[in-house]
């Protein structure tokens, strides 16, 4: 889509240093890198000077131990900011709960740089990311007002949770890698559509609207 | 428990039968004597009435047996009710009388109170035996002529009176261990007989894992032992792999765990992490249990990459009560995997390059 490739700027928000420094050297080596900027174990930092202006928010969602900060989450996603969850934990309701609350992506750490630097690409253009942790959870759950996926939408998503790889997937199922993304963006947009409404999910919706992605219709279908 | 029931039975019939022999020689006899020296008596009521309340301690013995019931707290009464019965009796008896056929109840008390006393240990019938024998003895002393016939009618009185029920009570008492020991021993062969089942079923179940390791990894040790295989090969490393795998999860699948499926994939997974290779571990969702053959199926084609990854493998199971799949990510190259062996599971694999995804399903069927 776009013709020069615009800087990213990320700002990670986590008290681990060895962590910030990972995900520092990960951007740097990625092409074409992406700036990051370390706000520590500050939220400060995320609203005010360059961390306010970053694209997208890395954030530790356990900054204190045992007490998964939803709150903050909430208050970063209504202010229109693009999340990154990056989580020690793999719990499936915590992590539907953040996207629920409007993350674009759910990552556990041990989902290294092969998912958070797309993660970061895609988050960056509004789009939402779901690594294979989140694809997991995703086919598991089974609150009573989850949206209705369909047969073909938790095949992918089964299957992505369990190879991590999507040309595995694609050749799997015999369909293309770009097929691939599709469904599981699709079921990133139903899953937007239902629950709490946020200014990213909203977006969401009405962008996958407008690209055709997914029909009224199908969004409305429950 | 048949043991116990035996037991009640043979004590019923003990019961009944010494019923029998008191009504025939207390009631029939007694009141043979009775009307037959109805004359000699001064007051034939006291001895009529004497007869009733043997009578009546009879009867209650006879609703008794036929609702199975004891004496409990009314065996006392009885037995003073007898031996008033038997006191009145002796009081009201003609002079020089005592232990003739007119002295009706000294033949007649002492069954009544055997009755009474069947299911008592044997001294407490001994006691009331004794008790009787001293009602009559001082009868004898107290009221009338002690002479040498006087005396010796009571000597051979007491022979038949107190020698013969004294007889049925120990008969008694030896069949009440008879049936205690019948019922010990019952016990002891229904013990030994379960430790022989329990030994016969672990002895199948040890033939059974015997036979299923022998397919596959006796030949193995076979060709090691003799040298035709080699533990250098890399071939043989990889099937000793497998194989040690496979009996991981042979010892596993008898451990009692909340999740019989992991637990034994996480044995599996073990052996490829002893040798180094980098392996994750993620399930998601809620499944039924499957059974064992099932679930070897399931293991088995994960093993097999398991044990031939290089450097890393991915395993995951996600699962529903509709579904169960066991997936495999690896980089072991291309591999042949055994076909599964359950109709319900189905195993395929995707190779990419060096990586390889198998994934083994599980449909359980609805019933």
């Amino acid at each position: 889509m776009a013709a020069e490739p615009e800087l990213i700027t990320a700002v990670i928000v986590d008290d681990h240093v060895a962590i910030a420094a990972g995900v520092r050297y990960w951007c740097e080596q990625a092409d074409p890198p992406i700036h990051l900027i370390d706000a520590g174990a500050r939220l400060a930092e995320v609203w005010t000077g360059p961390g306010a202006e970053a694209d997208v928010v890395v954030f530790d969602l356990e900054l204190v131990p045992g007490q998964p900060q939803f709150g903050e989450l909430r208050r970063l996603v209504d202010s229109g900011r693009r999340v990154v969850v990056y989580s020690q934990h793999a719990d499936d309701a915590t992590a539907i709960k953040c996207i629920d609350l409007g993350a674009l992506a759910y990552l556990t750490k041990r989902e290294g740089p092969d998912h958070l630097v797309p993660a970061l690409r895609t988050a960056a253009r509004g789009m939402p990311y779901t690594a294979p942790s989140l694809s997991g959870a995703i086919v598991a759950d089974d609150t009573p007002d989850r949206p209705r996926l369909s047969p073909r939408e938790i095949e992918v998503l089964r299957s992505w949770f369990a190879s991590s790889s999507k040309e595995l997937v694609a050749a799997k199922l015999h369909i293309g890698v770009k097929t691939v993304d599709t469904h599981i963006t699709r079921v990133r947009i139903k899953y937007a559509n239902a629950g709490r409404a946020a200014s990213t999910k909203s977006e969401l919706v009405s962008r996958a609207l407008d690209d055709g992605l997914i029909t009224l219709a199908e969004l409305n279908e429950r | 428990m048949a043991e116990d029931q035996t037991r009640a039975q043979l004590q019923r019939g003990l019961r009944v039968a010494v019923l029998l022999v008191a009504a025939g020689s207390a009631l029939g006899l007694g009141l043979l004597n009775l009307t037959q020296n109805l004359h000699r008596y001064g007051s034939p009521a006291v001895q009529f009435c004497a007869y009733g309340a043997l009578t009546a301690v009879l009867a209650v013995e006879a609703v008794l047996v036929v609702r199975e019931r004891p004496w409990s707290v009314w065996r006392t009464p009885a037995i003073v009710v007898v031996l008033a019965a038997s006191a009145a009796s002796y009081c009201a008896l003609p002079d020089g009388r005592t232990s003739t056929t007119t002295d009706w109840i000294f033949g007649a008390a002492n069954w009544v109170g055997l009755v009474v006393l069947l299911d008592r240990p044997l001294r407490t019938t001994v006691s009331f035996l004794v008790a009787h024998e001293l009602l009559a003895f001082l009868n004898l002393l107290l009221f009338h002529d002690v002479t040498r016939s006087s005396l010796a009618r009571f000597a051979t009185g007491s022979v038949t009176v107190f020698g013969i029920p004294l007889c049925v009570a120990v008969v008694a008492v030896v069949l009440g261990r008879i049936g205690e020991e019948a019922a010990a021993a019952a016990r002891e062969l229904e013990r030994v007989r379960t430790a022989e089942a329990v030994a016969a079923a672990s002895h199948r179940r040890r033939a059974q894992r015997f036979a299923e390791l022998s397919a596959t990894a006796v030949p193995l040790l076979e060709g090691l032992a003799d040298g035709s295989l080699v533990p250098s090969d890399p071939g043989v490393r990889c099937r000793a792999a497998i194989e040690a795998a496979r009996m991981r999860r042979l010892f596993a699948e008898t451990d009692d765990v909340e999740n019989p499926l992991l637990h034994e994939l996480r044995h599996c997974a073990d052996i490829a992490d002893r040798k180094g290779v980098e392996v994750e571990l993620d399930a998601r969702g809620r499944w039924p249990v499957p059974p064992v053959p099932v679930r070897r199926d399931l293991t088995d084609a994960a093993l097999t990459v398991l044990a031939t990854a290089g450097s890393w493998a991915r395993v995951t199971v996600v699962g529903g009560d509709d579904l169960v799949s066991v997936s495999v990510v690896a980089d072991c190259g291309e591999l042949a995997l055994p076909p599964p062996r359950t109709p319900g599971v189905q195993v395929e694999t995707v190779g990419s390059g060096a990586t390889t995804w198998m994934e083994a399903r599980w449909q359980p069927s609805p019933n």
